[in-house]
């Protein structure tokens, strides 16, 4: 009889303090950044090589999601960032690409019907530049008039370097966040390109809830 | 909003047009005989393959004849076929016909019977027949696999020249606007037992700019030439043997800016086209019971394009020859009266060479075997059915068999019912299963057909120039043929002497069909395409036309087409809500596509209308004046969801206004006139065809 009232009382015990602490975290602090990032350059073209390619420098632009800002690439080694942009190759801090704990997986539906990455989804490791976690669905490629365009629905779920959770819609790739029109000058075209405007919801606390 | 103001506006103007004809037809409402009484009486010989009246057919065919070809100054048969109701002329490698819905290369086209080769993409560019040596055109809507096989799944348009029992000699000539000049010579005439017709037509144009100072005109200059001659021999009451041959070329002067490394360079080449026929048959007509016609077919597509690119591959150099080459044997037995069969059997060679492919000592050919079955049976005085079927069997893809089936029912005498099912293929043409080709211009991506994309992948993957293979690189494999069915459902009615209406109801579901789809990833970034069986699609609407008489001298047809044309992939996908839209590139207008943002498949209007007003007088004098309008038509995926949704996605609806008049002087001489598009309507990017207003004078002088 003793230990069941024992087992009871502690067992009230366990749940005031567990509904106590709820309580707590979800007070007025709000742990969700929504941001709209504009015109991040992701290694803009600066020639057209012999083979009739374009080229920039090489280099990938890095971004954290916890300062809202980008990563000097000196620090391309560090778990400061974590994502980073050089023309449409998006990577993660982690796998191949970084000493993180990043991954990321492309989700099909509306920036804000995903209000919670759900506990079955696997996160993908980047393997190498040509197999990245992100890969090349969130865009499409029109190669008759060469224009990149961001594919509606397409929301890119990552976790970054620290472990935490972020999701990420690209909405334009070009200059000034419009696409050049189709009949465009094709130098236009290739010197708008490459410039990321995205907007992004960061999870700070931990968890993988995106409501406020 | 800008488009659907300049739409609505548009329509507007239509209607205000088509108002003024009808209250100017109630006006004048006088009792004469009914045009189309006497179209009813005219004989058809596509829908059945048999010489029919065309009020007894089953199966929906209209017939365009030679005097509104004439009347409408119509010189090539992209012309002429544009303004008939349901038929939509698009630009895309040339002049391409859409029927039902359905794009060219599902629509077979004929001269004299037999099929017109040398496509290009799958379009068949109607510019290069001329229709100065035509007696008429028929055309048969629905698939129509059954009696013709491959490509005849939207319809079969044939083209009958000028042949025997015809006594003709005139020479005509034309001047227009853009330096059009177009001459032509034909002659028809019966000498004791043999007919003989001949006809040649030479046409040439300096092609037009319509942006202005461009380096590049927008149509090049070109010339056509066309020469055919045929002869017919009565060698008994019974027997009868002939030939023709025909031979046309189309050469286009080409200048082209090709951009090279970021730097533009102006080429100059040219582009040739060469194409010949020749049709031999022997024929048993026992007038009775049995006719017997053994046919041979051949004929040769030759296109030559050169550039003077000079870059490390030297001359850019295309060549493309196609050789067609056909046996075949058709009987028709009378079995009783209202009951009657017809039988057929073929072989078909076709051969391709082409550097695109290999190169020009690769030749890559296919054979095909067919026959065909037809019966009809008068089951009553007012209903009468046609069956039939066709198998198709070859090397290259698998075998097909085509049926087909159609009621005819004449409850009234003032109401005709037609109602059909059909199934339609088109067999996997060369490009699809042989193309190795390499734009090294746009983005570095190659195409191979599927014949050829094994090898070449592991080609690539030993030469180590493949990033990585997509899901779909397993499931390469042979094509099939693409294959449609298709429900006609038909109603003519007589209102009065002077009125009558037709309408025409469709629904063709499509399967099988071919489209591209990456297939590797080159580490150079570039795509690699191959060829699968993915899409389907499914066309359906309505087509009515309304004719009235006037007075004895004044006729009007309206004519409309309402069309419905979607993917079916992309309809499950709405239905899932998995497709999304983007309405502006700076928010998340990120939204679902619902199935009334869906714009059908592209090139496709929802409405088409004509307004056709003839003057005809006594003396052989007459004018027309013409209005077409087509409704906005989708182009363009902006928003990168692949389909068509957004306003900006579309191409302008528009209204166009053909005039012309003529008259005869004497018994020798026809002197006629007009002015194409005299509101001068264009549309740089999707209308490149269209140079705007054009007006031409032309004399025709008969022996």
């Amino acid at each position: 009889m003793k230990t069941i009232q024992l087992f009871a009382s502690a067992m009230l015990i366990t749940f005031v303090m567990a509904s106590c602490s709820k309580e707590n975290t979800s007070k007025p602090v709000n742990t969700l950044i929504d941001k709209l990032v504009q015109d991040v350059p992701a290694d803009p073209i600066i020639g057209i090589g012999t083979d009739g390619r374009p080229f920039g420098y090489n280099k990938f632009t890095f971004y954290s999601f916890e300062t809202n800002s980008v990563v000097p690439s000196t620090d391309s080694a560090s778990t400061k960032w974590d994502v980073a942009f050089r023309g449409s190759t998006i990577i993660t801090n982690g796998g191949a690409s970084g000493p993180g704990n990043g991954g990321a997986f492309v989700y099909q539906g509306i920036f804000d019907d995903l209000k919670t990455i759900s506990a079955d989804s696997t996160f993908k490791l980047d393997q190498s530049l040509a197999a990245t976690a992100v890969g090349k669905s969130w865009y499409v490629y029109d190669a008759p008039n060469n224009l990149f365009i961001p594919t509606p629905g397409r929301i890119v779920v990552i976790r970054t370097a620290s472990g935490k959770f972020a999701k990420m819609e690209i909405l334009n790739y070009y200059k000034g966040g419009v696409t050049p029109a189709v009949s465009a000058p094709s130098d236009e075209k290739l010197q708008k390109q490459r410039y990321y405007t995205f907007r992004f919801a960061y999870q700070s606390d931990g968890t993988k809830i995106f409501t406020k | 909003m800008s488009v659907l103001y300049r739409i609505s506006r548009n329509m507007k103007y239509f209607l205000v047009i088509c108002t003024l004809f009808i209250i100017s037809g109630i006006r004048a409402q006088l009792p004469m005989d009914s045009a189309t009484a006497r179209s009813m009486d005219e004989v058809v010989v596509t829908a059945t393959r048999t010489p029919r009246l065309m009020g007894n057919v089953a199966i929906p065919v209209s017939v365009i004849g030679a005097k509104a070809v004439y009347q409408t100054g119509s010189l090539r048969l992209n012309e002429i076929l544009a303004e008939q109701t349901g038929i939509v002329m698009v630009d895309n490698f040339g002049k391409g016909i859409q029927v039902q819905g359905l794009s060219s290369e599902y629509t077979l086209i004929l001269i004299d019977g037999e099929p017109l080769i040398g496509r290009t993409g799958g379009v068949l560019d109607l510019s290069r027949v001329t229709v100065r040596n035509i007696r008429k055109i028929e055309v048969v809507k629905g698939p129509s696999s059954s009696l013709y096989g491959s490509e005849a799944m939207g319809g079969v348009i044939n083209i009958i020249t000028d042949g025997a029992g015809q006594r003709k000699a005139n020479v005509a000539l034309r001047y227009g606007r853009f330096n059009t000049v177009d001459g032509s010579f034909n002659f028809s005439r019966r000498f004791n037992n043999t007919d003989i017709t001949a006809s040649a037509n030479y046409n040439r144009s300096e092609g037009y700019s319509l942006k202005p100072n461009a380096a590049q005109k927008t149509v090049e200059p070109f010339w056509k030439l066309a020469e055919q001659v045929a002869i017919h021999h009565q060698l008994s009451k019974q027997w009868k043997i002939g030939s023709g041959w025909r031979r046309n070329i189309t050469y286009i002067d080409n200048t082209i800016e090709v951009v090279n490394g970021g730097v533009p360079i102006l080429s100059k080449g040219f582009e040739r086209n060469d194409e010949y026929n020749v049709t031999p048959y022997i024929q048993f007509n026992d007038a009775k019971r049995w006719k017997s016609t053994l046919r041979g077919y051949v004929t040769g597509f030759k296109s030559h394009q050169q550039l003077d690119v000079k870059d490390i591959a030297g001359n850019y150099n295309d060549r493309f020859n196609q050789l067609f080459a056909r046996v075949e044997n058709q009987t028709d037995w009378q079995i009783r009266e209202g009951s009657s069969l017809t039988l057929g059997v073929g072989h078909v060679r076709e051969s391709v060479a082409s550097n695109r492919y290999d190169s020009m000592s690769t030749k890559r050919s296919n054979s095909i075997s067919y026959f065909f079955a037809q019966h009809e049976e008068q089951l009553a005085a007012n209903l009468a059915l046609v069956g039939g079927v066709r198998f198709d069997a070859n090397k290259a893809y698998a075998s097909v068999w085509s049926p087909k089936l159609a009621l005819h029912y004449t409850p009234t005498e003032r109401l005709t019912i037609n109602l059909s099912y059909g199934r339609g293929f088109k067999a996997p043409d060369f490009r699809q299963l042989y193309l190795n080709f390499t734009n090294l211009a746009a983005g570095a991506y190659s195409v191979f057909g599927t014949e050829v994309a094994k090898v070449e992948l592991k080609r690539y993957q030993e030469l180590q120039l493949i990033d990585q293979l997509t899901g779909r690189a397993d499931a390469l494999s042979s094509l099939r043929p693409e294959v449609s069915g298709g429900i006609n459902l038909g109603f003519k009615y007589k209102i009065n002497t002077t009125t009558s209406i037709q309408a025409n109801f469709f629904r063709n579901d499509l399967q099988n069909m071919i489209v591209t789809d990456v297939v590797a990833l080159k580490k150079n970034g570039g795509q690699i395409f191959s060829y699968f069986n993915l899409k389907r699609a499914l066309t359906q609407g309505v087509e009515m036309d309304l004719e009235k008489k006037i007075d004895k001298r004044l006729t009007t047809r309206l004519g409309y087409q309402f069309l419905y044309a979607a993917d079916k992939e992309v309809l499950e996908s709405i239905k899932n809500g998995a497709l999304y839209q983007r309405e502006s590139n700076l928010s998340s207008s990120v939204t679902r596509v619902k199935l009334s943002d869906y714009g059908g498949l592209p090139f496709r209007s929802r409405h088409n209308a004509n307004l056709k007003l003839t003057y005809e007088s006594v003396k052989g004098a007459f004018a027309t004046l013409r209005t077409f309008y087509r409704s906005r038509w989708g182009v363009a995926d902006i928003d990168g969801n692949g389909v068509i949704n957004r306003a900006d996605e579309y191409a302008k609806g528009y209204v166009q206004v053909n005039a012309s008049a003529g008259f005869s002087i004497g018994q020798h001489w026809k002197i006629m006139g007009g002015v194409d598009n005299m509101f001068n309507y264009k549309d740089i990017q999707y209308l490149p065809g269209n140079p705007g207003r054009a007006g031409y004078i032309d004399v025709q002088f008969n022996f």
